[in-house]
């Protein structure tokens, strides 16, 4: 692994940089899994007793940063490559969640273009009593100029 | 149609997923604008979206990952997804129609659970969209 490459890994990997609290709308995620064409009366009807959010929706809980504030600028083109949910428990209306954002991984590919950066962001979602209920994970890519 | 999974039984190796054509209208584009997030102009407009570069208006990436899901819940309504990894090699275009396919890749039948690779395609049978899900069942 070159070396800047691990001096990032070790500056940064796994250290919490953000904190964000969420309560979570019943209507927001039922409008979610309609536009993606869900259709188990679960993710759609909100009087359904067992009504929860596909567990896809954490993908839509933004924190206020994606990198920590004194991660340096890398010379390139930044795209979102990518997105990962890990499920653990249900998300359901209403509920109050807090969710803690840490670099994960941080890695490199080379193709014909020259080299790309990969920079993982986990967001770690609790509910109020401590249960963790989800990893949802931003993978973004910089292509180096 | 297929008949719909309920245990692991159901599911054999290599076996392939019902083909799901996910709804890239610009109309629902919009009310996922309106009600959850991503309304900007690049979603949902096709002028912006080419004043900024891109061909048409691009389906947001968050939208891309629950057609994924929506489509193993339509397969299998019993499923709990587990995991569910998803890359962006290029944009799926707002107006343009899409196939989602999927296939068994594997089945661990003491823990219950089964993974499958899924992509979305254009008309062009072009990769937008790759994903792979592990699943658990009954």
């Amino acid at each position: 692994m070159a070396t800047d490459i691990e001096d990032l890994r070790e500056r940064f990997l796994n250290i919490e940089f953000d904190e964000v609290e969420f309560e979570i709308d019943g209507t927001r995620f039922r409008e979610y899994a309609i536009a993606a064409g869900e259709t188990d009366p679960k993710f759609t009807d909100i009087s359904n007793p067992d009504f929860q959010a596909p567990p896809t929706f954490v993908s839509t809980l933004v924190g206020r940063r994606t990198f920590p504030s004194d991660f340096p600028a890398l010379n390139g083109v930044s795209m979102d490559a990518g997105k990962q949910v890990e499920w653990k428990a249900p998300v359901r209306d209403g509920m109050k969640l807090v969710g803690r954002s840490h670099l994960h991984d941080i890695y490199t590919k080379t193709g014909r273009s020259g080299r790309m950066v990969f920079l993982v962001t986990r967001m770690e979602l609790y509910d109020k009593e401590g249960t963790h209920v989800a990893n949802a994970d931003t993978r973004t890519v910089i292509r180096e100029r | 149609m297929a008949d719909l999974v309920q245990s692991i039984s159901d599911i054999e190796f290599g076996e392939t997923l019902p083909a799901f054509d996910p709804d890239t209208s610009l109309d629902n584009i919009k009310r996922f604008g309106q009600h959850v997030g991503w309304g900007t102009g690049r979603f949902t407009s096709h002028e912006i979206a080419r004043k900024e570069g891109f061909p048409g208006a691009i389906v947001p990436g968050v939208l891309s990952q629950g057609f994924l899901g929506a489509m193993i819940h339509r397969w299998a309504p019993t499923a709990q997804i587990v995991v569910i990894d998803t890359v962006f090699r290029a944009p799926v275009l707002v107006d343009q129609p899409h196939k989602i396919t999927g296939v068994v890749t594997n089945i661990d039948e003491e823990e219950n659970m089964v993974e499958i690779d899924i992509t979305i395609v254009n008309e062009a049978n072009e990769t937008r969209v790759f994903g792979t899900a592990t699943i658990k069942l009954p």
